[in-house]
């Protein structure tokens, strides 16, 4: 159930979050569903005999149009008026007639729509591990460097031989750059409670909100608070890297990944 | 004031159902102007801590987004595929309809009624017409193709004798529209597309044919209307690619725009861009709503929309003109305002290949609210979020997809109900922990919505809390109330479940 897992602030962005639902529901089933394995053989039929014109991913080229948004394509119920056009072609239009026995023209035409479902399937959301490196790597690794050690004031809790030794072996590298940004904590956020007693009592923060205060104590006993009586300070072990982010450049932020990716 | 119909003086104006009766919610927002502010005084801020449940209905048939009608005694009530009629009273399902169909089923927002009829729209974007005494079908009539990815998830706006349809669904780089529907025929009877045609006005904004037959400008959040001007103002969706902006050099008009349709015509009168060429997804489809107020010693027509780019526009109705433009968050990418009143974006924060460090602030489809008496407008709204956007584009420059671009949230930030002052656009208050939950505002000076996971009613002046009730989760549609024999009711879902709320009884 994604709804669960996405926050209120992404809701207020990403068509992800668009409406707060599982993503499954989202979609359709088209004309046909397409089987997988077809679809994979179906795509070295349209690479050796389509791509040339209308580009690999489909999406066309000078040479031919665009096959995921064709009106003939997305109203094929069974296949079959993509078969006819592809049989016959488009006389004086450029579009020559491709002779296909049957098996593969139905791989074809399952490679065409589960390439049309994939595509409108996207939507806001992360990087893949596999964005290219090369796209990434813009900065200066000497200028990323002396941000580190200098104005980023990063060698106040971090060491590039202690705990960020390796550091770009570490992680994908698109993922690198959202973590150097933003890490994941290893430890709790902790939470000091003011009783209206002035009895101060500490532990790890479960939940706060304007209502409830959760922790577990130091003697991993679960308590609960009410959060417009009592008075909360909530320490964040982010909070250097939260602060960080105003001071930030866009060219720093390549800078520092260029040098963090040099730490392998 | 019943200018915009106060659900009271609302039949005075225009007959939207037969059979109103003071206290009915008869509407999607509760009347036209889209403030979500209700007469109802029965439940008041020294009672509204003894609220409790008097009845609820689940119909198990998954997460309840639609926000119900109450006319007549009898609130109707959606989800994908499906329309109940339940006893306002007791929460008794009266009649159930059913139409299985495919297509995009991730919200329904609601019916319309008009006379003796009610519609909504389907995942497989058809409007279907029932009759609300029995549910049985009276037609039906596709507003678009669902091959290319178009759904329907909000009700129409009825305007005097026409049905207003707004559409959803961009997956497919389609375009949007309004369209206005015969409510006996089911004919269409004028469409507005909200990006033009080729060499029509607005389509200078827009480098090619190609890249304007795929725009986008979905209207998938209901508009409003003033009956004095015959206008529709609604809120319009975003373009695509939807990242890539490059794809698409110019403002994309009439997308992220606030647009006025004359009623009659379907003809754009005047148009209003909260976010000129965009390429952070940032829709202006947020309710509009319809103010009458004085704004600088003068008596004013103007509407309001606190849009998903972070800003909160105060416009003239009348004319568009603008009269406010105030952040309502922190954010790094506008370069300040233009001489309409319009952001402007900063191209350097486009989403880029090595990654943009973004910040931004905004709302989204859950409904804010207005209240008049204490001249302020409710949002839930995220405040100060940071990313990452990463342009991806194909090796010849293309746009890999419709999306054309990724984004690595970072966090920071936070999630609020804020109230801001229309006359200044300045947050007077504002309450942490906001949940994603539309808002209801009464004249008894209070606000309802939900806030930490909890159900909540709030002091409209000051955010204090009266109320909260636990119920599992946030409100997963707006709340609405009326009055039934003699009580007021309280009305909201959360999760798969509606809840009515009253005063106990009298001992
Ligand atoms: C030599 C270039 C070329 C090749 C090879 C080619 N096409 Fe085409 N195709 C075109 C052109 C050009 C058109 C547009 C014809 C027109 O204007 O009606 C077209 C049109 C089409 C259409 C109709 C699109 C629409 O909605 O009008 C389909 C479907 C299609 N091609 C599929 C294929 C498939 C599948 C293959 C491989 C088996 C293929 N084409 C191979 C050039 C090509
Ligand atoms: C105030 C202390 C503080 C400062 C200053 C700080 N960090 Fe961190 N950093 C942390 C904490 C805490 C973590 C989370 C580590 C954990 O919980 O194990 C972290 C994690 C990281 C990680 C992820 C390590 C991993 O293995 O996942 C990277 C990379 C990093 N920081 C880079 C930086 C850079 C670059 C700067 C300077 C621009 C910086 N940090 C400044 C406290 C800080």
């Amino acid at each position: 159930m994604l709804w669960r897992r996405i926050t209120f602030l992404q809701l207020a962005f990403g068509a992800l979050g668009l409406f707060g639902q599982n993503a499954n529901s989202r979609w359709w089933a088209w004309p046909a569903n397409p089987d997988p394995q077809a679809a994979e053989r179906g795509k070295s039929v349209f690479t050796a005999h389509c791509a040339g014109c209308h580009g690999a991913k489909a999406t066309g080229t000078a040479k031919g149009p665009n096959l995921i948004r064709s009106r003939i394509v997305r109203k094929d119920v069974d296949g079959s008026a993509t078969a006819a056009l592809v049989r016959t072609g488009v006389p004086g239009k450029g579009m020559p007639p491709v002779p296909l026995a049957d098996p593969e023209m139905k791989e074809l035409v399952a490679f065409l729509q589960w390439t049309l479902q994939k595509y409108d399937r996207v939507s806001f959301g992360v990087p893949a591990e596999t964005y290219p490196l090369e796209r990434l790597l813009t900065g200066n690794a000497e200028a990323g460097k002396a941000f580190f050690s200098g104005a980023g004031g990063c060698t106040s809790c971090h060491s590039v031989t202690g705990d960020l030794a390796g550091i770009g072996r570490k992680y994908a590298p698109v993922f690198l750059q959202s973590r150097f940004l933003m890490p994941r904590a290893t430890k709790p956020k902790t939470v000091t409670v003011t009783l209206p007693s002035g009895e101060k009592v500490s532990g790890e923060l479960r939940t706060i909100n304007n209502y409830d205060i959760v922790m577990k104590d130091s003697a991993g006993q679960t308590r609960t608070f009410d959060a417009q009586t009592t008075k909360a300070e909530v320490q964040d072990p982010l909070a250097g890297h939260i602060a960080l982010l105003p001071k930030y450049t866009d060219a720093q932020v390549h800078n520092m990944f260029a040098y963090l990716w040099s730490l392998q | 004031m019943t200018r915009f119909g106060v659900i009271a003086g609302f039949l005075a104006i225009v007959p939207l159902a037969q059979t109103q009766s003071p206290g009915e919610w008869p509407t999607l927002n509760g009347d036209y102007s889209s403030r979500r502010h209700s007469p109802l005084t029965q439940i008041n801020k020294s009672n509204v801590g003894q609220l409790t449940q008097a009845w609820k209905f689940r119909p198990n048939a998954g997460v309840i987004k639609g926000t119900p009608l109450m006319v007549n005694g009898v609130l109707y009530l959606t989800v994908p595929d499906h329309v109940w009629a339940v006893d306002a009273a007791t929460g008794r399902e009266l009649w159930h309809f059913n139409r299985p169909s495919r297509g995009d089923r991730i919200a329904n927002r609601g019916v319309a009624m008009y006379k003796k009829w009610i519609y909504f729209g389907t995942p497989d974007a058809f409007l279907v017409c029932l009759r609300a005494d029995t549910g049985e079908k009276v037609w039906e009539a596709p507003m678009a193709d669902v091959h290319f990815g178009y759904y329907m998830s909000l009700p129409p706006l009825v305007v005097k004798d026409k049905l207003i349809v707004g559409i959803s669904g961009d997956a497919a780089d389609v375009t949007g529209f309004l369209k206005a529907v015969d409510p006996v025929t089911g004919n269409v009877l004028w469409t507005w597309n909200s990006v033009p045609k080729w060499g029509e006005p607005g389509s200078e904004t827009w480098p090619s044919a190609e890249a304007l037959a795929h725009g986008g400008a979905m209207t998938w959040v209901q508009g409003s209307y003033d009956p004095d001007l015959n206008l529709i103002y609604w809120g319009t969706g975003n373009p695509h690619p939807v990242m890539n902006g490059a794809e698409r050099p110019g403002a994309n008009l009439y997308t992220c725009s606030i647009v006025a349709i004359n009623a009659d015509t379907g003809k754009l009168v005047w148009y209003f861009q909260p976010s000129p060429h965009d390429t952070y997804d940032r829709d202006a489809t947020e309710s509009v709503v319809l103010i009458d107020g004085v704004f600088r010693g003068r008596q004013r027509k103007m509407l309001a929309q606190a849009s998903r780019n972070g800003y909160f526009f105060l416009l003239d109705r009348k004319t568009g003109e603008h009269l406010r433009t105030t952040p309502f968050g922190p954010q790094n990418w506008s370069l300040g305002l233009n001489r309409r009143g319009e952001p402007i974006p900063d191209p350097k924060k486009d989403p880029r290949p090595d990654g943009t460090l973004f910040l931004g602030s905004g709302t989204n489809w859950y409904t804010p609210a207005f209240n008049p008496a204490t001249g302020l407008f409710y949002v839930n709204a995220a405040q100060g979020v940071w990313s990452l956007t990463y342009l991806s584009a194909g090796i010849e420059g293309e746009p890999e997809d419709h999306q054309g671009g990724r984004e690595a949230p970072l966090g920071g930030g936070e999630s609020s109900l804020l109230a801001i002052d229309y006359q200044t656009g300045g947050v007077r208050w504002k309450l942490g922990y906001g949940n994603a939950a539309g808002i209801l505002t009464t004249a008894s000076g209070l606000v309802f919505t939900a806030n930490s996971g909890y159900l909540v009613g709030l002091d409209a002046e000051n955010g204090k809390t009266l109320w909260k009730q636990n119920a599992g989760g946030p409100a997963s549609n707006a709340p609405i109330t009326y009055q039934l024999g003699g009580k007021q009711f309280v009305v909201v879902s959360v999760r798969d479940t509606l809840y009515a709320f009253v005063l106990p009884a009298k001992p």
